[in-house]
């Protein structure tokens, strides 16, 4: 390449023929929408097979396909690694639970109102946060996710304290009824789906294409007039209503609740290592990734009920070693360059 | 720069601007105007201030005195997206591409959120490409930016500047690390730009290159402005040449003729 510049003095107005095929183009637009239509309707038709131990634990699978993809949205997509994500998911649950227990609130009514409360304090806690970076960002998100967890255990009165709150589910109290395996596999099915869709939205939207600007340049970007500080906290506040959603629906389907298990910080960290493992700033990359090492997790915990943590934990420092872009980025890249070589990739990231 | 006429507000206008980084004085007391269509070349040793006063003009910085006004209004201490918005653009002098993202996106970006900016990617897309052909990296549209040479990047550069349809250009250093042969395609297209009437400033190392587009020069040293004037005389002026481009750019200047 070099200089082709002989006729760099031809102003405006150059009509430029455009480089692919419109239908082939618009083929390739619809085919991951297709797919994940076609994988939806998979999802139902798995529903019928499953008996009521594997039907739970594919309901976990789609659980954490909902965290990872909302997670992906700040720490993929926008490069701020938030390592109090759970904060969102304890919020709702226990916007979802208090409602629940004091108010009657219907579940669905008090569902859309944790997913808005988690948004809420995304964008509170996101005007000062997101002027961090890097670490730092990381470090005081994990901070905020403790402090909150302090907060709710000392707030007995309202959230039952470290004793725990019980949603009525059966009785006058009782405001939704319990909705059951088949419900809650339903339910967590379609926050998986809408989770995945948001992502992909994203993705392909002017917004997205602001956020992976950000990403990579802040400055960069806010000269070429994106307003970075309102994309940040909308990107943080988006990811937390999602994760805000996920947390009232598992604290709907838990109905005990406690402090320590909803802002768990496990579950940000999974929230993480999905991402990472499965290909950060994609969207079939937290899908993957969530799959993947759920299934991973609950295969090695019935076949080495003592080791599988330990199992766990190696095969992730392998795969991150091995592919520290994750799946999705290797394979991309690796398809472009027809350079398949772990150890080349693993020499590419200076590992 | 003098004689801004009264009738129409200069595109560039500062006054007093400074900036202090705690005991350090990186800029004092700078003022000039810049009217339509013309070309502001600023020169002047490494720490004079140069980037420093980009930065005060595109919000990347807040000034500690003075204002500067675009096109009239008033924008110190403005935002870089408002900045951007009120017709700005800027080039970075470490190169600033977005990774992960193809060439022609990379320059999708100024028309998405720049600002005439449109809702619509394909309209986006398809202008970036008209973008990319006038700095003449028509047929890279597909690459990584990474995989660009030196003075390809330094176009992409100038071709996400120009995505903006600025009314104001700010270039730091878009020559600097480019030889001889690349430079000249550069120049031809700020040429090209002067012609379609973009005021341009410039800061730049290039002594060639600022000859060749500057209509007048201002050098800065120290922060403060030490002089200013068209580039000959101020380029002659034995007080710049020996203060400060030294004496081995002075003996040069004798070998070859500036014509270039």
């Amino acid at each position: 390449m070099g200089a082709s510049s002989a006729d760099v003095g031809t102003a405006a107005g150059v009509e430029t023929p455009t480089a692919r095929p419109p239908a082939e183009a618009r083929w390739r637009r619809l085919l991951p929408w297709a797919a994940g239509v076609l994988v939806l309707l998979a999802c139902f038709g798995l529903q019928t097979q499953l008996y009521t131990g594997q039907e739970r634990t594919v309901t976990t699978i789609f659980m954490f396909v909902a965290l990872a993809q909302a997670w992906n949205i700040i720490g993929g997509f926008t490069g701020y690694a938030s390592f109090g994500q759970v904060v969102f998911f304890g919020l709702g649950g226990y916007t979802t639970a208090t409602l629940m227990y004091h108010l009657q609130v219907n579940f669905w009514l008090a569902l859309v109102v944790s997913g808005l409360v988690a948004a809420a304090f995304g964008a509170l806690i996101g005007l000062p946060l997101l002027r961090l970076k890097g670490h730092y960002f990381a470090i005081a998100t994990l901070g905020v996710a403790e402090g909150m967890r302090e907060v709710v255990t000392n707030l007995p009165d309202i959230t039952g304290g470290g004793a725990g709150i019980t949603i009525p589910t059966v009785g006058a109290k009782a405001s939704t009824p319990y909705l059951g395996n088949d419900g809650f596999y339903v339910l967590f099915l379609v926050l998986a789906a809408l989770a995945v869709l948001v992502g992909g939205l994203v993705s392909r939207s002017k917004f997205g294409f602001a956020l992976r600007a950000i990403n990579q340049d802040e400055d960069a970007a806010g000269s070429m007039g994106i307003n970075t500080t309102r994309a940040k906290v909308t990107a943080f506040a988006l990811s937390g209503f999602l994760v805000g959603l996920v947390g009232a629906s598992y604290a709907f389907q838990q109905v005990t609740i406690f402090p320590e298990r909803l802002f768990d910080v496990d579950i940000t960290v999974l929230m993480v290592v999905m991402v990472v493992i499965g290909g950060s700033g994609t969207v079939l990359g937290p899908l993957l990734g969530a799959v993947a090492l759920q299934y991973l997790s609950e295969y090695l915990r019935q076949h080495y009920t003592e080791m599988h943590t330990f199992i766990l934990g190696a095969i992730i420092i392998v795969a991150v070693i091995l592919l520290p872009q994750g799946v999705v980025n290797y394979a991309r890249e690796a398809a472009r360059t027809r350079q398949f070589s772990l150890l080349r990739n693993v020499r590419r990231y200076r590992l | 720069m003098s004689g801004g006429d009264a009738a129409e507000s200069p595109v560039l206008d500062v006054r007093g601007l400074g900036r202090r980084f705690g005991g350090l004085r990186a800029l004092a007391d700078v003022s000039f105007t810049v009217p339509r269509g013309r070309t502001l070349g600023i020169i002047g040793p490494n720490g004079a201030g140069k980037s420093t006063f980009i930065n005060l003009v595109t919000g990347h910085l807040r000034p500690t005195s003075g204002r500067v006004f675009i096109d009239g209004r008033d924008m110190t201490g403005a935002r870089p997206w408002s900045v951007a918005r009120a017709g700005v653009a800027r080039t970075f002098q470490i190169v600033k591409p977005f990774r992960g993202m193809t060439v022609r996106e990379n320059v999708a970006i100024g028309l998405l959120y720049g600002p005439a900016g449109t809702g619509v990617m394909s309209h986006a897309l398809s202008a970036a490409d008209e973008v990319l052909e006038q700095v003449g990296l028509g047929p890279l549209g597909d690459r990584a930016p990474g995989e660009l040479t030196v003075a390809d990047a330094r176009r992409l550069e100038l071709a996400k500047a120009l995505a903006l349809r600025p009314r104001l250009l700010l270039l730091d250093e878009v020559m600097a690390g480019l030889q001889n042969r690349a430079i000249e395609p550069s120049l031809a297209v700020i040429r090209s730009l002067k012609e379609q009437g973009m005021t341009i400033v410039a800061v730049e190392h290039v002594m060639k290159a600022i000859l060749a587009i500057s209509d007048e020069v201002l050098v800065l040293h120290q922060g403060r402005v030490l002089t200013s004037g068209t580039p000959e005389t101020v380029l002659a002026d034995p007080e710049v040449i020996e203060a400060y481009l030294g004496h081995r750019y002075a003996k040069r200047q004798r070998e070859v003729s500036p014509d270039a």
